[in-house]
């Protein structure tokens, strides 16, 4: 899975935070697709793996922690970074006990998150060698 | 998210760090501690801010009952740290398994080093405490937390006593509403499980239209993510009076912008009057 580009997947319902989150990583020359709704999330990563995905939790449908734990059964491998506006220490413990790379609560500034996803893409292409 | 404190050795500050604390062990937050030596030339913290600084740092890490906190020290280390001008020495440090906790002294004019932290850390929220009453005073110098909330680039949280936040009034007085002050209303409003009222502040004897819509705007954004919201409208010469009386127990917020409808009405540090007339805690949004 992990090649030279790495394939990104952002889920959030509000469209505001995917329109900053794609161009910030694509500059980092990551592969990003993003989508506001967890069922059409959940289609594309049924049709083929993401080395990450950035996951909101609070969303209409299925959940950013149910999206997290169907992806994580197709692809155990995938690193996922969940994101929230809700956090509590229980969703955070729950985050980690469900093997999320990191856990990061809004508001954030974009040169945290590109931090986060360069260590979890650092983490896959030394797994890869 | 990234959480500023900024402690001096003065009770209000132990009660600032509570909340800072239970901040970041919601929302996992890297964290900044931050003392000011006013003045500057020591290289070493003077012994009252010593102590407390070493206090605020246990008590924050001892934070986490039993096991599973993200500052707990595991990562070791080799990093470089300047020791004089020109030479940089080799150590051996240890870090946070999951998220960053730091403790910085700064030295000279406490509201220029702390808003010169937080713009240089990246910090997403500053929490800071100060005293009650007109004077709100912070390391002993007065306007401090007023001068931190008016000019701070980020969201400013200043907590003036140890009580339970149980409603949060949230004032709006134009339209500039940023996402990022959305979100930290609601953390804010999630970790305290309080009451959200939002308020659209208007002129006497007039209803800004502007207001009103994005009053409803916002309103509606909180109700579709679950959120109970009261929206009401008030008049701003009302405002001060609910400042000194009825908001006593709750978290005032007040979001910024360059059309604030309060700065035209008080133009003379509105922020600042604010922040010291109230006497509940203040959460300034950006």
């Amino acid at each position: 899975m992990a090649q030279n580009k790495l394939r990104v997947l952002i889920l959030d319902d509000e469209p505001i935070v995917c329109k900053r989150l794609k161009p910030s990583l694509e500059k980092l020359g990551f592969e990003v697709d993003t989508f506001t709704r967890s069922f059409e999330a959940m289609q594309a990563v049924e049709k083929a793996a993401y080395d990450i995905i950035v996951t909101d939790l609070k969303m209409e449908g299925m959940d950013g922690m149910r999206f997290l734990q169907e992806a994580k059964k197709l692809y155990p491998e995938t690193e996922v970074i969940v994101i929230t506006g809700f956090a509590t220490m229980e969703t955070a413990k729950e985050s980690f006990k469900k093997g999320v790379f990191d856990f990061i609560a809004k508001p954030f500034n974009l040169n945290e998150i590109q931090k986060v996803v360069q260590r979890a893409a650092d983490k896959i292409r030394s797994a890869g060698q | 998210m990234r959480i500023l404190f900024a402690g001096d050795e003065q009770p209000y500050s132990a009660y600032a760090l509570k909340e800072a604390a239970r901040l970041a062990m919601n929302t996992w937050a890297d964290v900044n501690l931050l003392g000011i030596q006013p003045g500057g030339g020591s290289a070493a913290p003077a012994p009252a801010l010593n102590l407390a600084l070493t206090s605020y740092r246990e008590t924050f890490l001892n934070s986490w009952e039993g096991e599973g906190s993200p500052y707990a020290k595991t990562n070791w280390q080799y990093e470089w740290f300047p020791v004089t001008e020109g030479v940089l020495e080799e150590r051996l440090v240890c870090r946070g398994s999951k998220k960053d906790f730091k403790v910085h002294l700064r030295l000279g004019n406490p509201a220029a080093g702390i808003l010169a932290e937080a713009r240089e850390e990246g910090c997403d929220l500053i929490v800071l405490g100060c005293s009650r009453g007109g004077a709100c005073q912070w390391a002993g110098s007065p306007g401090v937390p007023q001068k931190v909330a008016a000019d701070a680039d980020c969201s400013v949280l200043l907590v003036k006593e140890e009580q339970p936040i149980t409603r949060i009034l949230a004032c709006l007085d134009q339209t500039h509403v940023s996402q990022s002050s959305l979100e930290i209303l609601n953390q804010m409003v999630t970790i305290h499980e309080a009451q959200l009222e939002v308020i659209g502040l208007n002129p006497e004897g007039g209803l800004k239209k502007e207001v009103y819509t994005r009053l409803i705007e916002v309103g509606d954004y909180y109700q579709a993510r679950g959120i109970k919201v009261n929206t009401n409208i008030a008049e701003i010469a009302d405002f001060e009076s609910m400042l000194s009386g009825e908001a006593q127990q709750d978290l005032l917020a007040l979001w910024m912008g360059k059309k604030s409808l309060l700065q035209r009405f008080f133009p003379r540090d509105w922020v600042g009057r604010f922040v010291a007339k109230s006497q509940a805690s203040v959460l300034v949004m950006r």
